[in-house]
């Protein structure tokens, strides 16, 4: 009986810490530069194709290939914030929406054209071992994964806290107009801030593509979790993100073991329902941290 | 200003517009003369051509599959034609006249209406997925136009009298399935998950059904929404169910978390994927070894005949990969509709369902099918047609059940 639980529950964690990369890349978005990327699910895509290449033509492992996709979507984060997104960021909300909707449409359809609906998975040593520790079984391929993600969000932290770059990241997602008013650079911050947010969704990718298949909708199914864990763990909020992300896991894992394989989301929409009746705010309180 | 720009517009234009009525007069004086020269004569010694249409879906979602059929539609009229076409219309062409269906029903509709009354068709074959074979069947049936497909829905057997079926039905398919889960094990405890639309409800009932005629107890039965993210928690309930086998009812993409899962939980259990999208190639190319041992159902196989492996070898020669179901049982349907229009003497669709009707062939191409015999009832379904057992043994599907069909031996994993 325990081992049930108790498998449920590590499974949860393990696929919560993908669900995290994800949604801390929306929550800091939002948080830093107040628009909600719709387009988040397609970057994780662009991630998993890009260690797809990397590993059928030149062999390169998906983990290794976390030094490519991370860089070329934290590129590509500064070019659309500095080309795109800047040119959009006034009082009007609706702009900046069909902004990020319409980037979403057109990187699916293009990766469709492309890439055809054509499923593609990478086969690496790790793929199918596990670890076997008294009648528990956990996937090596997602506990990597796990790791890596809990260390990536680690280090974001670390720079939003002790870094001059990352106070002032924290500063305009508090209040922008003060942070300006100290001489804080709105561009070259959201720039960094975007940056950052898409590297996330590339790790996400790299680090999926040994255990899932990579298809041009795929984006759409992370995503819609991310959405989630963001207002639940109250929109701008990294730590908050990064919790709400591993409870929904657990909570997706329980429901499917207990309530119905089917169900596995009507739990963690009932959840956030619950969440958001009791404490409309978001488990983090309010604040954007 | 306006006014003097919109004039400098018009005029280059219309020098375009009398460049291109000059080149289209030459054009049509050209295909006259080459009309007069070349096209005439040929009339003279060439028995007119025998079209058969052919309606597949070769974009949209089902568009994978479907152009392999189109890949095996081609090479059933070359094979036919290169050995002499129909020797009773003096040696007289198949015509293959192909119709991208787009995966959509109302396409098909349209596609299959404007297919019949465009040309003067003998007989039409397709469509592989059930949903758009009903609608074509459908429209075949009023312009009466025989219409001969691998689709296995057992609704294409009611009411229709244009349209013939040499292959298992669907209520086949899932009886199999339990009967395999025997050869296993003597007490199969069978775990069935299944993705929770029409596709995966109707099937996993039929399962249901006919488990406790079959002596097979099920264990767990549960749906599941698909497109999933992670495998581990099904797998973790199919591992707390005791089940010795699991039937799995997905599309491709869960079928492969799933099949992983399994693998690395370790689980001791004989999977089942049924047919569709587990029987192709491009499974084994995303799952790898691991899907050696696993097992499925099929309506043809490569290694059902001789004539079969004859067919698969040219059909790898031209795509690369060995012919699935669809694929080899299209060139065996086309077979079929050669041994109508010989006996029938004639290219009348009407004479052609009457000879189809009468058809019984136990050899050559035409009786590549599991059982090795075609013959149709008055419902259009073949009385022979059974579906064969198959498994994945090196990379390749090798039939392993029912006994007289099994090419090779169920490899206990």
């Amino acid at each position: 009986m325990w081992e049930t639980v108790a498998q449920a529950v590590i499974n949860g964690l393990l696929i919560g810490g993908i669900y995290a990369l994800v949604s801390i890349g929306v929550t800091l978005i939002f948080g830093v530069v107040k628009i909600v990327n719709f387009a988040q699910g397609e970057f994780v895509m662009i991630g998993m194709y890009i260690s797809f290449f990397l590993a059928n033509q030149f062999g390169i492992d998906p983990l290794v290939s976390l030094l490519v996709s991370m860089p070329v979507l934290f590129l590509a984060g500064v070019l659309i914030q500095h080309f795109l997104i800047r040119r959009v960021l006034g009082p009007n909300d609706m702009p900046q929406i069909f902004l990020t909707f319409a980037l979403s449409l057109l990187l699916l359809n293009l990766a469709l054209m492309l890439f055809t609906a054509n499923y593609r998975t990478v086969h690496t040593s790790y793929s199918d071992e596990a670890l076997h520790i008294g009648g528990l079984y956990i996937p090596v391929a997602k506990l990597i994964a796990f790791v890596v993600a809990m260390a990536l969000s680690g280090l974001l932290w670390l720079f939003l806290h002790t870094t001059d770059l990352g106070k002032a990241m924290r500063a305009a997602a508090q209040n922008r107009d003060v942070a300006m008013l100290m001489g804080i650079n709105p561009n070259r911050v959201f720039c960094v801030a975007l940056g950052i947010a898409l590297a996330l969704a590339g790790a996400a990718g790299s680090l999926l593509m040994p255990f899932y298949s990579a298809y041009p909708f795929v984006g759409q199914v992370f995503v819609l979790m991310a959405f989630v864990a963001v207002v639940l763990g109250t929109l701008g909020n990294v730590i908050g993100a990064l919790i709400a992300s591993l409870m929904m896991g657990v909570a997706e894992s329980l429901g499917i073991q207990y309530v119905g394989a089917d169900s596995g989301l009507i739990v963690v929409f009932a959840m956030l329902l619950l969440t958001l009746a009791f404490k409309p705010t978001g488990l983090g309180g309010g604040r954007a941290r | 200003m306006k006014k003097a720009r919109k004039d400098s517009a018009e005029k280059p234009a219309n020098q375009v517009s009398l460049r291109r009525q000059s080149r289209r007069e030459f054009m049509i004086k050209t295909a006259l003369a080459a009309g007069a020269f070349g096209a005439v004569p040929l009339r003279g010694w060439a028995a007119d051509p025998i079209n058969i249409g052919a309606l597949y879906p070769t974009t949209g979602s089902m568009a994978q599959i479907g152009v392999g059929c189109v890949a095996a539609a081609k090479l059933a009229v070359d094979m036919v034609n290169e050995a002499g076409g129909i020797k009773s219309l003096g040696g007289a062409k198949l015509n293959l006249i192909i119709s991208d269906v787009q995966s959509d029903t109302t396409v098909t509709r349209t596609e299959t209406d404007r297919l019949i009354t465009g040309n003067k068709l003998s007989a039409i074959h397709g469509c592989y997925a059930s949903a758009l074979t009903l609608i074509a069947s459908e429209v075949a049936e009023r312009a009466k136009v025989p219409l001969i497909t691998g689709s296995s829905s057992d609704q294409l057997n009611k009411g229709r009298t244009y349209t013939f079926t040499p292959f298992a039905r669907a209520s086949q398919f899932a009886r199999a399935q339990l009967q395999m889960s025997k050869l296993v094990s003597d007490t199969p405890k069978v775990a069935v998950i299944f993705e929770n639309t029409a596709f995966g409800t109707s099937t996993s009932n039929g399962l249901k059904e006919l488990a406790p005629g079959e002596g097979v107890e099920i264990v767990m039965f549960e749906p599941y929404s698909a497109g999933f993210t992670d495998a581990s928690p099904l797998i973790n309930k199919v591992k707390s169910s005791g089940a010795n086998a699991l039937f799995s009812v997905s599309y491709l993409n869960d079928l492969i978390l799933i099949v992983r899962t399994v693998k690395q939980f370790g689980l001791n259990v004989s999977i089942n994927g049924g047919s569709g999208g587990f029987v192709i190639p491009d499974f084994y190319k995303n799952v790898g070894k691991l899907a050696e041992g696993l097992q499925g159902v099929a309506h043809w196989n490569h290694d059902v005949s001789e004539d079969a492996q004859k067919v698969n070898a040219e059909f790898k020669k031209r795509t690369g990969d060995f012919a699935f179901e669809y694929a080899g049982g299209l060139i065996a349907q086309t077979f079929m509709l050669v041994d109508a229009l010989e006996r029938a003497g004639s290219a009348d669709p009407q004479k052609v369902r009457e000879a189809l009707s009468t058809l019984d062939v136990s050899s050559g191409y035409a009786a590549m099918a599991p059982g090795g015999k075609v013959k149709f009832g008055p419902d259009g379904k073949n009385i022979y047609g059974h579906p064969v057992g198959v498994q994945w043994q090196n990379g390749d599907l090798a039939s392993v059940f029912p006994k007289e069909d099994a090419r090779a031996a169920l490899l206990k994993i």
